[in-house]
């Protein structure tokens, strides 16, 4: 195991060089303009020259990429240069990142419990009352654009149980409604995928022998079908989870609150470079952890999976 | 009887309160907004944005009263040598700078505005709006380009400690209107020194010695400004809070939040504005919203670089016909595009001439009604009959050396759904009037990231709407997109209109117009003739101003300062907040009355 945890550690690193240095030059690739909006025209040639070189633009691509490093290295992600002019941008990300977890993390909790619930519901009363509603539920929320039901939720729903329209930390029915509308699209997914995945494992020649051999239907079910319907899930959890700090644009958008969503896109439709090196550099060192903690989360859960090589390795 | 008596006794002194002066009273102001301050350095920032917050927070030299008269500020008087060159100013006594919970910082003195200016001059700060003072005051250029080391050689002076004194490079008339622009704040050197580079970064990082203070700032949350009680004008500060909560979305959740009474005011999207008006209790309560000093107009391209498929050969050929030019000129039926984002009230914003109206006067006069301009001020351009007249004559011109249809490649921005419905229209008004065999119309969607870069900033376009705002308050500012070295649309490389010198007629016109100094009503005069010059040879179709729309607002209008540029228009002072909104009838009465008082005011104007 500790082979491998090394292994991936070294592959994650490489990934995360490519990964960091790629959208490093990319931002470079973008015209000059972009660092300045809407008031490029009425700016002097030197008045450009003279904030290019502020933001450290003039010198060649390699000085750059080498002074980001360096400067990483010593734990200086650097200054935003645009979005929020010479803060910090560790100042900027990190008072951002706990609303988001917090909203991503209570959502996901909220989705899974209700969409387990209702996938298993559904794969147990297959084609009756219950699976058809959800489907209907599942067919809405993926058919529907989300901006139009989560406006529809926010204007209405606040109306009808008195809810504040926009968060506010200090107001506990404030967290309600985002947390709710944050958690549609994963009920969704989750009911439809442990339903699948029931739906298959209960088709199965083990299923039915166990059945024949007249073990009760709770422990077919608990034993066998739900646990082995869980793992594919369970690779994917750990990335779900962490994932959450990137934030959700819309529902963050709408309701106010100060997170992580839209954050990205924001500072590379405004050419803050320094932003944009250090949202990448956290959301893709979230990426690879999740995956390397969901490939151990399923190792646990079936022990058929080994790691390493020579043991039966994926 | 006694209670006749008492409410007649009520009435009395009610009234004796109202003539005794009593200060408006007013609710405390609440709104959203979705763009985040970027920064509070107002010595960097360029942006609209961060001026709203700044010009509540830090005053100037002067400012505008509502009726866009120059009055003064932190300085209490001035002077002008009579050669032009040298201003001096008396700075207001016992002003106080004051940190975010309102204490004593230190005193307001000349030095803050040397101070500030040395900042400004220096490149390793990187302003973006220290072009507009270099422009001006003397060597401040050459300190900024690093020719010169020596600041004391730059033309900003604390004679003593309340005389400042600016030496400019040639004579500006304009000169005091430039000081109501972020550039000329003061800054508090020690301040400055002390905070270094986080200057400007959080409410903490700045002092105050405006109206309010910016008591919180928490980005992407929301900002609390309070009434500055140290503040020199305080007695005009009738708003003591304004509130203001971030939401993106806040375009959309607006109006929502408007009739829940959450907000102030909000402007009322277009896509919204057919419902509220067709609903009796909401359009009681909906107003016109004010237009701006920004200026629309659609550009031909004399300089295409656009896609060989587009055929820009043919288009040099054809745009360098007048006559070509004028059937086009009046072959745009402007109100029919307007209804695209002004569907109730399109004559708001429809302009006949580039620069606004109510933009500068001399002596009462307005701009638009002086000289060849007032011609082209009062006519719309949109006439079938002449643009097919001019049709007819461009046909028989160009027979032979252009190919028909013309192609005329128009980008339009696709991040605007109302700039994507426009370009729809004039395609086919244009095509419909004109002749799909003479024109062929071809809106081209750019994405709204990088859009002037793509389009009209390298010439990718052969007409496109193109807008422009001012710097200062002269009619000089209007020329600037149209003179050599610009890149709106290269009329400079127009054949037939070069003249003796090598330079074109309208740029010649121009220079003569920025040589007169002195006398302002001949300087505004010669500018009417070149912009007049400018329409007449249809270099340009002026389409619109900015602004407008229609807005639901508890704030009581035409209570705040009034300016062609600059900061004033942004402040809160003066401004009350109203138990109820105004109707589209109250805001018509008041500005009538605004008018008439307005048109008085500027008669009796030095400035």
């Amino acid at each position: 195991m500790t082979k491998y945890i090394l292994k991936r550690l070294g592959q994650s690193l490489v990934t995360l060089f490519i990964v960091v240095s790629v959208v490093f030059l990319l931002m470079r690739l973008l015209p000059v303009e972009g660092y300045f909006g809407d008031g490029y025209d009425k700016l002097t040639p030197e008045q450009r020259t003279a904030a290019l070189q502020r933001m450290g633009l003039l010198d060649p691509w390699y000085v750059q990429l080498g002074r980001f490093y360096f400067n990483m290295l010593k734990g200086d992600l650097g200054t935003s240069i645009i979005y929020r002019r010479d803060v910090p941008v560790v100042e900027i990300i990190a008072p951002r990142i706990p609303y988001s977890f917090y909203f991503g993390v209570a959502a996901t909790v909220l989705a899974l419990i209700v969409g387990l619930s209702l996938g298993i519901a559904m794969a147990r009363k297959k084609g009756r009352a219950a699976d058809k509603v959800g489907t209907g539920y599942i067919v809405l929320i993926n058919a529907v654009p989300s901006a139009v039901y989560l406006l529809f939720i926010q204007l209405y729903l606040t109306s009808l149980f008195s809810l504040p329209l926009l968060f506010d930390r200090y107001q506990f029915r404030s967290w309600i409604l985002p947390t709710i509308s944050l958690s549609l699209g994963g009920t969704a997914g989750y009911a439809m995928w442990i339903r699948r995945y029931m739906v298959d494992e209960l088709n199965k020649d083990y299923i039915k022998l166990a059945m024949s051999k007249g073990l009760s239907e709770k422990k077919i079910m608990v034993r066998h079908v739900m646990r082995n319907a869980f793992v594919p899930m369970a690779q994917y959890l750990p990335a779900a989870i962490l994932s959450t700090i990137s934030g959700s644009i819309y529902i963050e958008s709408l309701y106010s609150i100060p997170g992580m969503g839209g954050l990205l896109v924001d500072v590379i439709q405004r050419q803050d470079n320094p932003m944009v090196q250090a949202l990448v550099l956290i959301f893709s060192s979230v990426g690879i952890i999740g995956l390397f903690l969901g490939d151990i989360l399923m190792a646990i859960f079936d022990p058929r999976i080994k790691l390493v090589k020579g043991e039966g390795a994926r | 009887m006694k209670k006749t008596v008492m409410a007649a006794f009520c009435t009395l002194l009610f009234l004796s309160v109202i003539s005794a002066g009593a200060a408006p009273k007013s609710e405390d102001y609440y709104s959203v907004y979705s763009g985040e301050l970027t920064t509070l350095n107002y010595l960097v920032t360029p942006s609209e944005n961060e001026h709203s917050v700044i010009a509540n927070i830090v005053d100037g030299l002067v400012e505008y009263d509502r009726y866009g008269v120059l009055v003064p500020s932190l300085a209490t008087d001035w002077d002008n040598s009579p050669d032009g060159l040298k201003w001096t100013f008396t700075i207001r006594k016992g002003v106080k700078w004051v940190d975010n919970n309102g204490h004593d910082y230190a005193d307001v003195t000349a030095q803050d505005w040397v101070d500030a200016a040395k900042y400004l001059f220096d490149k390793k700060n990187a302003s973006l709006t220290a072009d507009v003072a270099y422009s001006v005051v003397k060597n401040a250029k050459a300190y900024f380009e690093g020719k010169i080391t020596d600041f004391s050689q730059v033309g900003v002076k604390a004679i003593d400690k309340y005389t400042l004194q600016y030496t400019l490079e040639k004579p500006v008339p304009y000169f005091l209107s430039m000081l109501t622009y972020v550039c000329f704040l003061p800054v508090n050197g020690k301040f400055l020194a002390e905070t270094g580079t986080r200057f400007g970064t959080d409410n903490r990082t700045v002092l105050y010695n405006g109206a309010y203070v910016l008591q919180t700032f928490e980005p992407q949350v929301g900002r609390t400004l309070v009434r500055n009680d140290k503040y020199w004008d305080k007695e005009h500060v009738y708003i003591k809070r304004l509130i203001f909560k971030y939401n993106k979305e806040a375009g959309t959740l607006g109006p929502e939040l408007f009739l829940r009474g959450e907000i102030s005011s909000v402007t009322i999207p277009s896509s919204l504005i057919d419902s509220w008006m067709k609903d009796p209790a909401k359009k009681a309560i909906v107003r016109p919203a004010e237009t701006t000093m920004y200026t629309y107009f659609y550009a031909f391209n004399f300089n295409p670089t656009f896609d060989a498929q587009y055929e820009p050969d043919n288009w040099k050929i054809v745009v360098n016909n007048k006559n070509f030019r004028e059937s086009i000129f009046h072959a745009l039926d402007r109100r029919a595009a307007m209804l695209t984002s002004e569907p109730y009230a399109p004559e708001r914003r429809l302009h006949n001439t580039i620069t606004p109206r109510n933009f500068v006067n001399a002596g009462g006069k307005d701009y638009v009604n002086m000289d060849d301009l007032a011609k082209y001020s009062k006519t719309d351009s949109f006439n079938k009959t002449l643009a097919l007249d001019f049709k007819a004559k461009a046909k028989a011109e160009l027979a032979g050396k252009a190919k028909f249809p013309v192609k005329i490649m128009m980008p339009y921005n696709a991040g605007s759904s109302d700039w994507t419905n426009r370009a729809q229209v004039v395609e086919q008004q244009l095509e419909s009037l004109l002749g799909s065999d003479y024109i062929d119309i071809i809106p081209v969607s750019f994405p709204a990231t990088g859009f002037l870069g793509a389009t009209r900033r390298k010439g990718n376009y052969a007409i496109q709407e193109c807008n422009w705002g001012p710097d200062y308050a002269d009619p000089e500012t209007y020329t600037d997109p149209f003179v050599a070295g610009s890149n709106y649309n290269w009329p400079e490389k127009a054949t037939g209109y070069v003249q003796a010198n090598g330079k074109g007629a309208y740029e010649n016109m121009v220079s003569q117009a920025k040589a007169e100094v002195v006398n302002i009503a001949k300087r505004y005069e010669l500018f009417a003739k070149a912009e007049a010059y400018f329409i007449g040879e249809a270099f340009v179709i002026p389409y619109a101003i900015g602004g407008g729309g229609f807005e639901a607002s508890k704030l009581e209008p035409f209570s705040y300062p009034f300016a062609p540029f600059g900061m004033s228009i942004l402040k809160y002072k003066g401004q009350t907040v109203m138990q109820k909104p105004l109707s589209t009838d109250g805001y018509n009465k008041l500005k009538a009355t605004w008018e008439d008082e307005r048109e008085e005011a500027l008669k009796k104007s030095k400035y």
